[in-house]
């Protein structure tokens, strides 16, 4: 029963996912492959931060380099930037790979700093990155950036070619429809490895080293050496999610993979409740399509001034929304949106079963069965120890 | 020789009003934890104050206003929301933060619109010329009123109560707090210093020999992360030296760009944050920074 | 363990019945969609009574005061033409959209104007119109106003309004030598942002400067740095003799400022993004008067020309208290070339997207009243429409700060090669 409650959810959001591009027009779907791509990398990143209390700003330098990765191994090699030419699905596995390798050649920085320290120091990596992407011009293509070849495998390709066309119970699917399964596909793969991963033993010692590095020292882990393979892990998720940014956009530029998307990322796990999966992937979907909706929408209140005319404009009123959204987020939601979650299904339940359960809970406990995941709210530099694991 | 000289000075100016900007970005993370990512709001906060004042009420009573405003509005940020967040912990306040920037830059790019409002300040766009090297007069009073604020910092942590106790609250804030430390007023003190420290950087930032107050004087701030960074997060001092190292290396990649080719163009931008991440992998900890704050 | 059986077998099926649904046969793939019974073809964007332009611009990014000053100028425009009996016997509405200077958002925007516009009179922004541009290419879209960057010249989609960046920058070398006096072998400083605009800029001062025997000392920037004390020094000590600046306003206040506070006074000169009046109030508007030279493709808010009085008119009636600057000719011009295009469109029967461009690439002889330097060609999508700029002079008393002096077209503007 109590695995029923727990899958319900996951399984009617995967069926209303597979659905969803039946239904949805342009917009929406290009919103929810930017989504998706976003949740790949936030599941990454919260792999870092709320698992192995590491923090990274440095998180677009690995999306850009994943990116690059893939345009270059798929690469057309007489184009006018360098390529390989290889079969998609190798840029795709290599976009991971490369960006590993170069993840774990920054654990001489990433397994001696800690926490914040290690997040301020991975700034530097996003600079570093754009002077080497506008200035390497022969792979990159320089500031104005190269274009990305769409992905395929033999027979079929994601784009609007081959088959030229493809329609399922009469909606006609076009590039944007396939690479929504793509990216759906690739998601749900993140997240069930991400979800092994922390309830393994890696995950473990991740969590021992977050709660206290002398113990878990003590405990006999390496606490370098785990605190640069969740770097490493956590570069690869970027890869890939840079690659899948590359295939959402067609063409990839410098301008991409800036600060701000650095800094997105670490919002989007921070008000989905750090260290947890589910939370990742709703605050992806938060960052990515908030700002959206409410551009495309707001312009129709009736009540707000033409832009230029020193009022209150709609495209003003989006971003400062955006902005309470966020502080209110922090403010009122203990655990961020997934530990909000919890507490309602958690209360929920409560009330089905009419046990002896306290009937309002203010703060999480963890299920003593051990069924609903543990409440995701680590600090990302914490001292205490609230593991029981 | 002349040309060194200049760069030279100019890196050493500039380095002076990185160092403002980085030892807020210090006390603040010590007195609350904060990574504060609203830094470069509050300094355009400040600086706006006093573009805005300097007409109806003249340069030095709005330079008063606009510093203690921003010293004001950082006390405000801490008190409101810093305090009140659900689970205090250095993630979810940077995240904070940055809502908070969101915020604050919507409504000043608003207000300021593609305006460049001039800062009014009395130096206008005057020179200082010594020995053949030509300095910009507001750097030149930058610089000695960043010194006279450096003095000041230390005499206030070395030798007054207040000081003394913010110092031992972020050093150890449980053992502190027994003491008789209260650490909300180190806090309030923190975030007032930092926001009134930044006010000022952003006067000198907004003064000739740049344009005046636009919107992205707020991006200033990040140019002072290395600095912090690089100084070891935790101390005023390094913030200081680290500001001035920063400040000279930008000055001369650019000045010797054409020397530098090789190395791409653009220099400027990416030096400071080269110079941080060689440091680092070398020193951990920053040039001045606590051991234990990355003892493992 | 049931359970997970169970939801196995739900999601085959859901698969099978997807399966069952798939065809991979056009219904439609012997003839397009029809437009109705009228003689015109309409496409996206267009129905019986209306027909819908679109703008993706920056309202809430560092562009937004500018881009308001351009959608509020757009938005008379078309209320004109309305009274005027509208377009093709349609009203044109405009579909106004912000990206905030972001290319995520440019791209998601774009994917929901696209199916519900006949042609995009702006995307604003150099990130965001590089992010635009491959897909509406793709989907034969008129896409206009996103600056005078060079590399839109690989589009034929693209309508630039004027000439680009590289040909003004080359023409300013012609110029600095035919009438300002700089000789052979001198130095030009370019200060210049990276990216489209400022490399574009760099790639005309570099051509034309090997064509008449100067030397350029190149300074890369970005928009964060306002302070151009070290630039303005290096510049000093190589001995420029002039300088292009590709770059805003806060870098040129700076940088005149500067040179002018070292005794260095040469020529400054900047593209339309360069300059705001409101610079002249600053610190360096002294300087800014006495060396500040703008090299623009569409006319300054002063000129006489009666399609500069138009759009100006017309502006200050619909926001009496707005910004006065480059953006209203602009945005005019822009206005008056899709405008130009539809009737185009309408004309040849065919209002749909594609027609559009159709329309605009056979325009060979368009004169703009003054709004541009000479009438346009844009028959040639691989070439700037003219190679002709206005050369306009920094004036403290003129609405909008830039008194125009003439217009000029030298060789190495002529003989600019894009690559």
């Amino acid at each position: 029963m109590s695995d029923l409650i727990r899958r319900g959810p996951m399984v009617l959001g995967l069926l209303v996912a597979l659905a969803l591009p039946l239904l949805l027009d342009d917009f929406w779907l290009q919103t929810g492959l930017f989504a998706m791509a976003s949740v790949v990398g936030a599941i990454g990143l919260t792999l870092l931060v709320g698992v192995a209390g590491q923090l990274s700003l440095g998180h677009a330098f690995f999306a850009a380099l994943g990116a690059y990765t893939y345009a270059w191994t798929v690469g057309d090699p007489a184009g006018q930037e360098a390529g390989l030419g290889l079969p998609p699905l190798v840029a795709l596995v290599l976009a991971g790979v490369v960006s590993a390798v170069v993840g774990g050649l920054f654990s001489p920085i990433s397994g001696r700093l800690r926490g914040i320290y290690l997040g301020l120091a991975t700034i530097g990596l996003v600079f570093l990155a754009r002077h080497l992407m506008v200035n390497l011009e022969a792979l990159t293509g320089g500031f104005n950036g190269r274009t990305v070849e769409p992905f395929s495998v033999p027979g079929f390709s994601f784009s609007n070619a081959a088959p030229d066309y493809l329609a399922v119970a009469g909606v006609q699917f076009e590039g944007l429809h396939r690479l929504w399964y793509l990216f759906l596909g690739i998601a749900v793969l993140s997240a069930w490895l991400g979800r092994n991963l922390r309830a393994g033993r890696t995950g473990r010692a991740l969590a021992n080293v977050r709660d206290s590095e002398v113990a878990a020292a003590a405990m006999g882990v390496n606490v370098a050496r785990a605190k640069a393979t969740a770097f490493v892990i956590s570069s690869a998720y970027a890869g890939i999610a840079g690659a899948l940014m590359a295939l959402a956009y067609g063409r990839i530029a410098p301008d991409l993979f800036g600060i701000q998307l650095s800094i997105d990322f670490l919002v989007m796990i921070v008000l989905g409740g750090l260290g947890s999966i589910a939370g990742a992937t709703a605050g992806a979907v938060f960052v990515v399509a908030l700002p959206l909706v409410l551009a495309q929408y707001s312009s129709q209140l009736p009540f707000l001034a033409a832009p230029g005319s020193g009022g209150l404009d709609a495209a003003t009123l989006a971003r400062l929304l955006y902005g309470a959204a966020i502080i209110a987020v922090l403010l009122f939601l203990r655990g961020g949106l997934a530990g909000a979650a919890s507490r309602i299904r958690h209360r929920r339940s409560a009330h089905q079963r009419g046990t002896g359960g306290p009937p309002l809970v203010p703060t999480p406990s963890p299920d003593p069965s051990g069924a609903t995941e543990p409440p995701p709210s680590q600090p990302a530099v914490s001292t205490r120890s609230e593991e029981k694991s | 020789m002349t040309y060194f000289l200049t760069q030279l000075a100019n890196g050493l100016s500039y380095g002076l009003i990185l160092g403002l900007i980085a030892v807020g970005f210090v006390i603040v993370f010590t007195s609350t934890g904060v990574l504060n990512f609203a830094h470069g709001s509050v300094l355009l906060s400040g600086a706006y104050l006093v573009a805005s004042l300097q007409g109806p009420i003249g340069f030095w009573a709005a330079a008063a206003v606009g510093v203690v405003g921003a010293a004001v509005l950082g006390v405000l940020i801490n008190a409101l929301l810093v305090r009140n967040l659900a689970e205090a912990n250095p993630g979810t306040a940077a995240i904070l933060m940055l809502g908070v920037d969101i915020v604050l830059l919507t409504e000043l790019t608003r207000r300021i619109g593609n305006n460049v409002l001039s800062i009014g300040a009395p130096w206008g766009a005057d020179v200082v010329s010594v020995g053949g090297i030509t300095l910009p007069t507001s750097r030149v009073v930058a610089a000695g009123l960043a010194i006279v604020v450096f003095g000041l910092l230390w005499f206030l942590f070395a030798r007054t109560g207040a000081g003394i106790a913010m110092r031992a609250a972020a050093a150890d804030s449980d053992t502190a707090a027994m003491m008789g430390v209260r650490p909300s007023r180190t806090g309030a003190a923190g975030w007032a210093l930092a926001g009134a420290l930044a006010a000022v950087a952003g006067i000198f930032l907004a003064s000739f020999p740049a344009p005046g107050v636009a919107p992205t004087l707020a991006l200033s701030s990040f140019a002072a992360i290395p600095a912090w960074v690089l100084g070891g997060f935790d101390s005023v001092v390094g913030a200081i030296v680290s500001g001035l190292i920063i400040g000279v290396v930008t000055a001369l990649a650019v000045g010797y760009e054409a020397e530098l080719h090789f190395l791409g163009r653009g220099l400027g931008e990416v030096v400071p944050y080269a110079v941080m991440i060689l440091v680092l992998l070398v020193r951990p900890s920053g040039l001045f920074g606590r051991k234990e704050a990355v003892r493992v | 363990m049931r359970n997970g059986t169970r939801t196995t077998l739900a999601i085959a099926g859901c698969c099978i019945v997807a399966l069952a649904a798939c065809s991979t046969k056009d219904p439609n793939a012997s003839g397009n969609g029809s437009g109705g019974q009228s003689d015109v073809k309409a496409g996206a964007g267009v129905t019986d009574d209306a027909i819908t332009v679109g703008m993706l611009t920056d309202l809430s990014g560092p562009f937004a005061a500018g881009a308001a000053v351009q959608v509020a100028e757009t938005k008379a425009y078309y209320a004109q033409v309305n009274k005027d009996g509208g377009v093709c016997d349609r009203q044109v509405k405009v579909d106004v959209q912000d990206h905030g200077y972001d290319p995520q958002k440019a791209v998601t925007l774009y994917r929901s104007m696209a199916p519900n516009v006949l042609a995009l009179q702006q995307v604003l922004g150099g990130p965001t119109s590089a992010a635009v541009l491959p897909l509406a290419q793709a989907d034969h879209l008129y896409l206009g106003g996103f600056g005078w960057a060079g590399n839109s010249l690989k589009y034929d989609n693209a309508q630039i309004p004027g000439t680009t960046y590289s040909v003004e920058a080359a023409n300013a070398i012609d110029y600095l030598v035919d009438e300002l006096g700089v000789k052979k072998g001198d130095k030009v400083g370019v200060v210049y942002f990276t990216g489209d605009y400022g490399n574009d800029s760099l790639a005309g001062a570099e051509y034309a400067a090997e064509k008449r025997g100067l030397k350029i000392v190149p300074q890369e920037i970005t928009p964060k740095d306002t302070d151009m004390s070290a630039q303005a020094s290096a510049l000093k000590k190589a001995g420029a003799s002039a300088v292009i600046l590709a770059a805003a306003p806060p870098q040129l206040a700076s940088l005149a400022g500067v040179l002018a506070s070292q005794k260095v006074n040469v020529p400054v000169i900047g593209h339309a993004p360069t300059f705001n009046p409101a610079l002249l109030d600053s610190p360096a508007g002294p300087a800014l008067l006495k060396n500040y030279y703008a090299f623009t493709s569409t006319a300054p808010y002063s000129s006489d020309e009666p399609g500069v009085k138009k759009a100006v008119d017309l502006y200050e009636a619909a926001a009496p208290k707005g910004a006065k600057g480059f953006e209203v000719p602009l945005a005019y011009a822009q206005a008056e070339l899709l405008t130009d295009a539809m009737k185009g469109a309408c004309e040849a029967g065919n209002l749909t997207p594609e027609g559009v461009v159709e329309a605009m690439r056979k325009t060979s002889d368009l004169d703009l009243d003054g709004l541009l330097t000479t009438s346009l060609d844009y028959t040639d999508p691989s070439q700037p429409p003219t190679r002709t700029v206005f050369v306009s002079r920094a004036d403290a008393d003129t609405p909008g700060g830039l008194k125009l002096g003439e217009t000029f077209e030298g060789p190495s503007g002529k003989g600019y090669t894009f690559k």
